[in-house]
């Protein structure tokens, strides 16, 4: 499972958010598809709708009932989600990608405790005022203080604030 | 393969044209097989290019990349300016006066007026307004179009309702001056009027009260003037009939109207719009009384000189509380004006002010004489004091970073006890504002102002987590302590 994916929904999800968009959508896949799920759990996004090309009905988010993936439509699913907005201000300011195809960050569960305190670790900054980082492991893409809830490293994918 | 590009729409309109003539005229020529299939390619391609573009966002798509769906037709084409039209449009906008309109009319003006405003309306064939004029329905349109009942201050001229002076108005010799005392002291004559007080005139013989008192023989004069001087005394001194009458005689406010305010020319104390001739103390309206420097007893004689009456306005502060406010001096600056006739050097100085209990502020001022400038300086730092988050009121909230100029200004919020790691600036500033354990980092330009500036700016625009928690539908809890009985650092 390449990285790459994420990468590009990074770079798209901040650019979304600062256009002020209601609704975007990221291509159906299974890397984008937990990251959308752990941004979900972490209160950035409001809604992961997997649907066609075009977007659902906005009143119809919350009791969407997608048509199941075949083989026929695989190909044109996307995942859509309902970006955040408080005070006039994006909920996800800033998304940035710690991992690259070409470079891969891992880190252990003793640098995450320390970089979830503030405090830097290795190639990872500590984490500033409400920003959360989030990681791909054996567990499934998950929080950085889930990941210590549960004692698990893994590969850094990208900051959030 | 995209339709949207113009060339190549052109080019499918026009292969669709060319394949219709064609179509209708015959199907035998050489090249009818050939184009039923290009009409055909271009329906299907014309047919699927909205498909081929996915939206992939929900918003609106910006209205400059849309281009209108059918080519611009003129007017004429579209029979908007027949004569029929213009007809019909000018007696709808400009319609002549209906029967019951003018019979209105006639009840507010006279004939002449009706007869003129007849005329003016025969003057004017609505036709030309059609066509010639022009109805304003921008929002910066007159309110009227030609209607001049009210004055707008903005646009017209100031209504002169004063006649203008009088040219041969002069100053008042003696006896003009008693004549003119005289009428307006009979203005305070109480209850029943029981006659004026006599003149001069009164006391010499019919013939000579016509001319003036120069012409007068010598013992006439005399003698009118002794008789008069006595007259006047007996008035003072008889004792008054009514005292309640006495005691509502001029008031000082009536007396002080007269000395500063009462003309002492012969132009009838009229007043006049012009400035040759002003009555010398002018009252302005709105500013009588402003340049009075009562001092207020609340100030306990801390500013009798009112410099900080002002600032005592806007600030709802006590004169004690702003001399007590902490200002400082933090950047100088000596800059130069450049003019045809020399340099003017002046001085830029910026103040920071803060209470020391979380409210800061920066002011900046610049005056050719340096004290000037810092007064002013100080006042406006303490003018835009305003309050700064703090976390238990001694660090910052998080990592801040702001930008003026080339000035990058990084703020780190540090434990309890770490005390101020910062450049003597920022640190004149976290002081005024009471911040006690934080760092900073200029990572690029270190301008004095800009730096300055900067550090105000990411003071002020702290991230506050409590709103963060509410974008992320999360309870925030602060947990710090909360163990061992709160001690910890």
């Amino acid at each position: 499972m390449g990285v790459n994916s994420v990468t590009n929904a990074c770079a798209h999800l901040q650019n979304a958010s600062r256009a002020r968009l209601g609704l975007t959508s990221l291509p159906n896949n299974k890397y984008n598809l937990r990251l959308a799920l752990a941004l979900h759990r972490a209160g950035f996004v409001n809604s992961v709708t997997r649907a066609g090309p075009h977007p659902p009905p906005p009143e119809t988010l919350l009791t969407f009932e997608p048509e199941p993936v075949t083989n026929m439509n695989v190909a044109t699913r996307r995942l859509w989600l309902g970006l955040k907005y408080w005070n006039n201000e994006p909920v996800m300011r800033k998304v940035t990608p710690v991992s690259k195809p070409s470079r891969l960050v891992t880190a252990t569960l003793d640098e995450l405790s320390r970089v979830s305190r503030g405090f830097p670790a290795g190639h990872l900054k500590g984490l500033n005022l409400g920003e959360c980082m989030f990681l791909s492991t054996d567990r499934g893409v998950l929080e950085v203080r889930e990941a210590l809830e549960r004692k698990v490293g893994g590969l850094v994918l990208c900051r959030v604030s | 393969m995209s339709a949207a590009r113009p060339a190549v729409r052109s080019l499918f309109s026009r292969h669709l044209a060319a394949a219709a003539s064609a179509a209708a005229s015959s199907t035998t020529a050489a090249g009818a097989p050939v184009r039923p299939a290009v009409i055909a390619a271009a329906a299907v391609t014309s047919a699927q290019s909205p498909s081929c573009h996915h939206q992939f966002h929900s918003s609106a798509q910006l209205a400059s990349r849309r281009r209108p769906r059918f080519k611009s037709v003129r007017a004429e084409e579209m029979g908007l300016v027949s004569e029929k039209k213009v007809q019909e449009y000018s007696d709808k906008t400009f319609p002549r006066y209906t029967g019951d309109e003018m019979a209105a009319l006639a009840e507010q003006y006279s004939p002449a007026q009706l007869a003129a405003l007849e005329a003016g309306e025969a003057a004017i064939d609505p036709r030309d307004l059609t066509i010639q004029g022009r109805l304003r329905v921008d929002p910066y349109r007159m309110p009227y179009i030609d209607d001049f009942a009210e004055i707008q201050p903005i646009i017209d001229r100031r209504p002169r309702k004063q006649p203008p002076p009088d040219p041969n108005a002069r100053f008042m010799n003696l006896d003009e001056f008693t004549e003119d005392l005289i009428k307006w002291a009979d203005q305070f004559q109480p209850g029943p009027v029981t006659g004026t007080l006599k003149k001069l005139t009164d006391f010499v013989p019919k013939e000579y009260r016509k001319k003036p008192e120069g012409q007068w023989p010598g013992p006439v004069r005399t003698r009118a003037r002794e008789d008069f001087a006595m007259y006047i005394q007996e008035a003072a001194s008889k004792p008054p009939a009514d005292p309640d009458a006495a005691a509502s005689g001029p008031t000082d406010a009536d007396v002080l109207e007269y000395i500063l305010e009462r003309s002492s020319m012969t132009d009838g104390n009229l007043t006049s719009n012009s400035s040759l001739a002003p009555a010398l103390p002018a009252k302005i309206p709105g500013v009588t009384g402003l340049y009075k420097n009562a001092i207020d007893p609340a100030d306990e004689g801390l500013d009798d000189t009112g410099i900080y009456q002002e600032l005592k306005k806007r600030t709802n502060m006590t004169v004690r509380e702003i001399i007590n406010t902490r200002a400082k001096l933090l950047v100088t600056r000596y800059v130069t004006n450049q003019t045809r006739l020399g340099k003017i050097r002046s001085t830029s100085i910026l103040f920071v002010a803060g209470n020391g209990n979380g409210w800061l502020g920066i002011g900046v001022a610049k005056s050719v004489e340096p004290s000037a400038a810092a007064q002013r300086a100080k006042m406006l730092a303490i003018r835009n004091m305003q309050p700064i988050r703090r976390y238990e009121d001694r660090t910052i909230y998080g990592n801040v970073e702001a930008k003026v100029g080339g000035s990058v200004v990084r703020l780190f919020t540090r434990p309890p006890g770490f005390g101020l790691r910062v450049s003597h600036r920022i640190f004149e500033m976290c002081r005024a504002a009471g911040i006690k354990d934080m760092s900073a980092k200029f990572i690029r330009s270190r301008n004095p102002l800009n730096t300055v500036k900067a550090t105000f700016d990411a003071l002020v625009n702290q991230p506050n987590p409590e709103e963060i928690a509410i974008g992320r539908g999360k309870k925030l809890v602060d947990v710090r302590k909360v163990y061992y009985g709160g001690a910890v650092h």
